[in-house]
């Protein structure tokens, strides 16, 4: 799928940059298509997965994967895939029960103003490798962390800074460390606005993750405004210092490419 | 007025490089680390931002005399394995850090990135420590990196204040340039401000294209030559001297000219005249018809 959006990226499951830290970003527009793509990019290529799923449930996940051709179900039982089901963990912590014991990853619902080392944490035990050395563990690819997405934590309380120092240690562990890419979705409401620093809100986050990603896939409406085929445009910036092409979208199956070189 | 400040600085200089989303100052800040060492300096960075590797890549220049501090790993003491952390910055920390590798020339500092400090520590602290290591003998010369768009104006007002140089970096019109905004304080309290559209090479070495500045506008061109119009006709519009003033003395109808204005001013004989004496009823005002308002 997207054949196209690969070839930009120079990046096929066979070959790709390892040590990547990909930024999804949208405003006023639904980028999550992009990272469906990346997730059944990254299974296709052997990598192992840690997905942090905040927004949605697993089974939304799997059956959009199921028609890109990848089974979610079946790199879970592998041990390929590492889903933190975030809609369900939060109720157990929301409506405690003496039985339940899940991961400590969702703590931060608790008290928000503690931070997101915990989640880190859970990042960190689910892409190193184990080691152990068991007969019949198959060796996975370089570890991958796909977060959809960081600005649902910001309604949760937790507060901007708390979500960068996050992105930071997920770069510092998974980018530098390990050698592995991360994806990460950031979704951004109303006009760019001038925001002065003062407001720490989603625009405020996007800046911040921009300056320590190395690739921005940026999706928005067309600036024409609306049009019945195509459903907006993805920008394409490098190192955030040139867009190296504009694509236009059509729903989930075709691309069409407008080649934009700025020069 | 770039390339002097790559060449060196007095002591006591401290360099901000501004910069924002659009273009990153990173390449700058590591043109500076390479013209350093290759003056055979000693610098010490504090790395927040890129790991080691990542701020080592390409540096063509000697890496024996770069001592990096990696905050970069564990910058808020999460896993417990970090060098150092954000809370450690402060003159006393950074001093000791400073002894711990001798040298006989003075030092260069470069933090990478001032954001990073700003964003967990109050600003009034980072600039206290960064007045005090201006002032101190520890360091020749302090070089930070700050993301202007991550902070309030003030605070970046405030950081840049006692800055002794800033260079405001932006994307510029073509691919691989930059424009940079220079403003340097000298000691005396003079004030300079300088634009430059500069490229950074593989090597990491800066080439100035070109200087904007006001004082020197490039040459409009010469305007063409005005064509004469009344050339080349088949009928004469040219007047004669004789044509010429008599047009310009004559009077035109609808012109209230000065003598016209004496004549209708003055009364003339045998025409009525006009007293006129204010009245009340003359008086009506339209936003206080009932005259009863206190204005």
């Amino acid at each position: 799928m997207f054949t196209e959006l690969n070839s930009i990226l120079n990046a096929t499951p066979d070959s790709f940059t390892q040590g990547e830290f990909i930024l999804v970003s949208d405003r006023q527009s639904d980028a999550s298509f992009l990272i469906h793509h990346f997730l059944s990019f990254y299974l296709r290529a052997r990598c192992k997965v840690c997905f942090l799923g905040l927004v949605q449930s697993f089974s939304h996940y799997s059956a959009i994967s199921q028609r890109l051709g990848v089974s979610l179900t079946q790199a879970r039982e592998k041990g390929q895939l590492i889903f933190l089901e975030g809609l369900k963990e939060s109720l157990s912590i929301l409506i405690p029960q003496e039985t339940t014991t899940g991961s400590q990853a969702m703590d931060f619902l608790r008290d928000p103003t503690v931070g997101l080392q915990r989640l880190y944490e859970f990042v960190r035990s689910s892409v190193s490798s184990d080691g152990g050395g068991e007969e019949g563990v198959e060796e996975w690819g370089p570890p991958v962390l796909l977060v959809d997405d960081v600005s649902v934590l910001l309604s949760l309380g937790v507060s901007a800074g708390a979500a960068l120092d996050f992105s930071h240690y997920c770069r510092a562990t998974v980018c530098s460390q390990l050698q592995g890419n991360i994806v990460m979705l950031v979704r951004c409401h109303g006009e760019e606005a001038e925001d002065d620093g003062s407001d720490e809100g989603s625009e405020w986050l996007l800046k911040g993750l921009t300056h320590q990603c190395s690739l921005t896939l940026h999706v928005q409406g067309l600036p024409t405004g609306y049009c019945r085929d195509i459903h907006g445009q993805v920008c394409v910036y490098v190192d955030a210092n040139f867009l190296i092409q504009t694509e236009h979208i059509r729903d989930t199956d075709l691309l069409i490419i407008q080649v934009f070189r700025f020069s | 007025m770039l390339s002097e400040l790559l060449q060196g600085t007095d002591t006591g200089a401290v360099l901000i490089i501004q910069d924002s989303c659009s273009y990153s100052g990173q390449h700058l800040l590591k043109s500076f680390i390479s013209a350093a060492l290759n003056k055979e300096e000693p610098v010490h960075v504090l790395g927040f931002d890129v790991s080691e590797e990542e701020l080592k890549d390409g540096l063509t220049a000697s890496t024996q005399r770069l001592h990096f501090h990696s905050a970069y790993t564990d910058p808020l003491g999460w896993t417990n394995r970090s060098a150092f952390t954000v809370h450690q910055f402060c003159v006393e920390e950074l001093t000791h850090l400073l002894k711990q590798t001798s040298h006989p020339k003075p030092v260069t500092l470069v933090i990478d990135s001032l954001s990073w400090i700003l964003r967990h520590m109050s600003p009034p602290a980072v600039c206290k420590s960064l007045q005090q290591l201006k002032k101190g003998g520890a360091v020749r010369a302090v070089i930070g990196l700050l993301h202007a768009d991550m902070h309030q104006r003030g605070t970046v007002g405030s950081v840049c204040h006692l800055a002794t140089s800033v260079i405001t970096v932006a994307p510029g019109t073509k691919g691989d340039e930059a424009v940079a905004k220079i403003t340097k304080r000298s000691k005396l309290g003079k004030v300079t401000q300088d634009e430059e559209i500069f490229s950074i090479k593989g090597d990491f070495s800066v080439t100035v294209v070109s200087k904007t500045s006001h004082a020197g506008r490039r040459q409009t061109e010469p305007e063409e030559q005005q064509m004469d119009p009344t050339a080349n006709l088949t009928f004469n519009i040219r007047l004669s001297d004789t044509e010429r003033e008599a047009k310009e003395k004559l009077a035109l109808p609808f012109v209230f000219s000065k003598e016209k204005k004496t004549a209708l001013l003055q009364s003339g004989p045998g025409s009525g005249r006009i007293l006129y004496e204010p009245d009340a009823n003359d008086d009506y005002d339209q936003e206080d018809p009932d005259d009863d308002l206190d204005v």
